[in-house]
């Protein structure tokens, strides 16, 4: 998602020169960002490609600057939002589009174009039908929960016709998941480790590459329904070994299809969603690399326990299909993942003084794989301007599973940010 | 018929009788004062459903006892469904920066929980907030969601206390007693209804022990396109000092607002004449 910092200062440019041509003067707003997070847990073994990993206190130093203009008329909107980020670990200096999109206004249509960040689905850190690319990194560090998501360079259609809405989103390029690799500052799960000659593959830039995601949703009676269907790639890689021997990263395909609903009842709010993810280039389940095909479902509940008190929880369960086939492609060192994956989630916010203090905790634990993270924050808004955030992110579980692999990354973190 | 009863009925009772019709109330059915549940229903009328429509600019200024001070600045809309009844409200907030561009939906059903929806650009995502809870802070501010879309007259019990000037206005004094304690955070509230606009000048919300809590008061009304408007409303609580005050500007009513304002369309893109 990095960008060289000439993109990055012309589209600011582009922005202020669409500013000029609208009538009002052009506000700029954006903050300025210092957030770091110490490492609490030092690892006794590492493998050689996690070394940094396991050296480096810091899992995250960095100054951030933002600026964001946004330019608008009646029928048109332009938006920029860039970051020039220093990194005091690695003790380097790079800029980052955001999200840099044109909009168009038509009565019955929106169109936008350009890096744009997307966002689907019902559930609360458990994605479904949410498929477009994520920065795990950035939430496993401590960063701002904002920058979980990432933008897509695509383009949006959004038509509404008497209550319904139908959107099309076409991504030429395609833009995977960031996620903790070899010499980074993550520990995770490597099962080929031993393997440090490594390439990915991009399905980008090629035509017959394109991704595609429609989403058709209405409210009815006051349920909010959406009914989705994607065609694209899974944004985590697959890797098999190739001659060398060399460790080949590639993106194989991914049909997902799926529903959610959410909607006030029982005293709070009931989340419901559903989706099939049909891994293409896997159908039978024999392909170690590929990941297989799986039914996903989730059931939501918020409710406002007192004032400025609200609790949520989540079920979530994913179902592998062809799991005879899976277990018997499993080598050695390789995770084996049960048929089912059951995930609990809990979230509690408590706002005080007149909100400006916002405590929070987010636990989340497979019951039957025994991974589990946990992340208890605490976020003061000093004044209008100035805010503060501390916070933990602890995982744990068995050491090759989703969130028991990231256990040596358990991190202190706080950011201090002054918005304008 | 009076002066038919009068000829068949002793001098004493008929004397009585003219004394009651003498009662301003009784002599003049015209004038007579509407019921202290009428006041409400009116005074509910005034604040909170005038026009079919509306759009004003509010700034709010929270203010701490030591001082400190914060700011929101917000575009409102609203449109009714029916006089007194359903309500939708549309919110762009153009401050503070932590909040800025971010819109909120609310449609209001008279007798159940509202539906609430925040969107929050940084994520474009679309939230459903739970809305159990009227009595709920409307960001931070002293004034609760219910000061802001109001309260359904038929939750509380309605008395006539008194009649007194406040200010310079003529103004009935109702109390109100929620008919579900449980429900809300104070046992009784005591409003100053303006006999002309019939809209709120003041109201006293005292606490489930009896003791003064919070304070509202209309600081300045105004004639909007024919509608009495409250365009600078203060909310003190006198037990932790804290206040809030909420200027409106820019109001204007009957603007046609279209349905398709009040939907999550218009969560993701707000219409450019509400963020500017």
């Amino acid at each position: 998602m990095k960008c060289s910092l000439f993109v990055v200062a012309g589209l600011l440019v582009t922005a202020a020169a669409g500013g000029v041509a609208a009538e009002e003067p052009l506000p700029i707003h954006g903050f300025l960002q210092a957030a770091s997070a110490y490492r609490l847990l030092r690892p006794d073994a590492c493998p050689r490609t996690q070394r940094l990993a396991c050296e480096e206190e810091f899992v995250l130093g960095e100054g951030r600057a933002r600026l964001e203009v946004e330019p608008r008329g009646e029928r048109w909107g332009l938006t920029v939002k860039a970051e020039l980020i220093w990194d005091a670990v690695a003790g380097e200096v790079d800029g980052d589009l955001r999200e840099g999109y044109l909009d168009l206004r038509f009565p019955a249509l929106d169109l936008r174009a350009g890096r744009q960040i997307v966002t689907w689905g019902v559930g609360d850190l458990v994605f479904i039908n949410d498929v477009f690319p994520k920065d795990w990194v950035a939430f496993v560090s401590g960063l701002p929960l904002e920058y979980l998501k990432k933008g897509s360079d695509a383009v949006s259609a959004t038509g509404h016709w008497r209550g319904t809405s139908v959107q099309l989103v076409l991504t030429p390029r395609f833009e995977a998941d960031t996620l903790p690799e070899a010499g980074g500052r993550l520990r995770f799960h490597d099962p080929m480790a031993a393997i440090e000659a490594r390439r990915t593959d991009d399905p980008s830039p090629s035509l017959d590459h394109l991704e595609s995601g429609l989403r058709v949703f209405r409210n009815l009676a006051g349920w909010d329904l959406s009914l989705y269907a994607y065609r694209g790639f899974f944004r985590a890689p697959a890797a098999e070994v190739e001659a060398g021997p060399r460790l080949r990263f590639f993106f194989p395909p991914l049909d997902v299809w799926g529903a959610s609903a959410q909607g006030a009842a029982l005293g709070g709010v009931v989340s419901v969603e559903a989706g099939y993810h049909d891994s293409r280039a896997d159908r039978s389940g024999r392909n170690p690399a590929v990941e297989n095909s799986s039914f996903r479902f989730l059931a939501g509940y918020q409710r406002e326990i007192v004032p400025d008190l609200t609790a949520s929880g989540q079920y979530y369960v994913q179902a592998m299909e062809d799991h005879a086939a899976y277990r018997r492609t499993r080598g050695p060192g390789m995770a084996r993942r049960p048929a089912l994956r059951h995930v609990l989630t809990l979230r509690l916010t408590r706002l005080l003084w007149h909100q400006t203090l916002r405590l929070g905790v987010f636990a989340l634990a497979s019951p039957n794989e025994g991974d589990w993270y946990v992340g208890p924050e605490a976020r003061y808004q000093i004044t209008d301007a100035w805010s503060a955030t501390v916070g933990v992110n602890a995982f744990g579980g068995p050491r090759r599973s989703e969130f028991g692999q990231f256990e040596g990354n358990a991190n202190l973190y706080a950011a201090v940010r002054y918005a304008f | 018929m009076v002066a038919v009863m009068t000829k068949a009925l002793p001098r004493a009772m008929a004397a009585g009788l003219l004394a009651l019709l003498a009662v301003p109330g009784l002599a003049r059915p015209a004038a007579a004062p509407p019921s202290a549940d009428e006041m409400i229903a009116r005074a509910h009328l005034a604040m909170f459903y005038p026009g079919e429509d509306m759009r004003a600019r509010v700034t709010m200024r929270l203010v701490s006892r030591a001082g400190g001070e914060r700011r929101r600045e917000l575009t409102m809309t609203r449109r009714d469904l029916q006089d007194g009844g359903e309500q939708r409200y549309f919110i762009y907030f153009h401050r503070p920066p932590d909040v800025r561009d971010m819109t909120f939906l609310v449609w209001k059903y008279p007798g159940r929980d509202d539906d609430r929806w925040l969107y929050v650009p940084a994520i474009k995502l679309v939230r459903r907030i739970a809305a159990s809870d009227r009595r709920s802070s409307f960001a931070g501010s002293d004034f609760s969601y219910e000061d802001i879309s109001g309260r359904e007259p038929e939750e509380d019990t309605h008395t006539l206390v008194r009649e007194e000037k406040t200010g310079a206005r003529d103004a009935y004094v109702v109390e109100s007693v929620p008919k579900d304690p449980g429900s809300v955070d104070f046992g009784r509230k005591l409003s100053w209804i303006d006999k002309a606009t019939w809209l709120p000048l003041k109201e006293e919300y005292y606490d489930r022990r009896g003791e003064l809590a919070r304070v509202f008061t209309a600081e300045e009304v105004k004639a909007v396109q024919g509608f009495w408007t409250v365009t600078k409303r203060l909310m003190k609580n006198v037990q932790t000092g804290h206040s809030t005050e909420a200027v409106l500007s820019d109001v204007r009513y009957n603007l046609k607002l279209a349905p398709d304002l009040f939907s999550e369309r218009a969560l993701r893109a707000p219409p450019a004449e509400l963020t500017r």
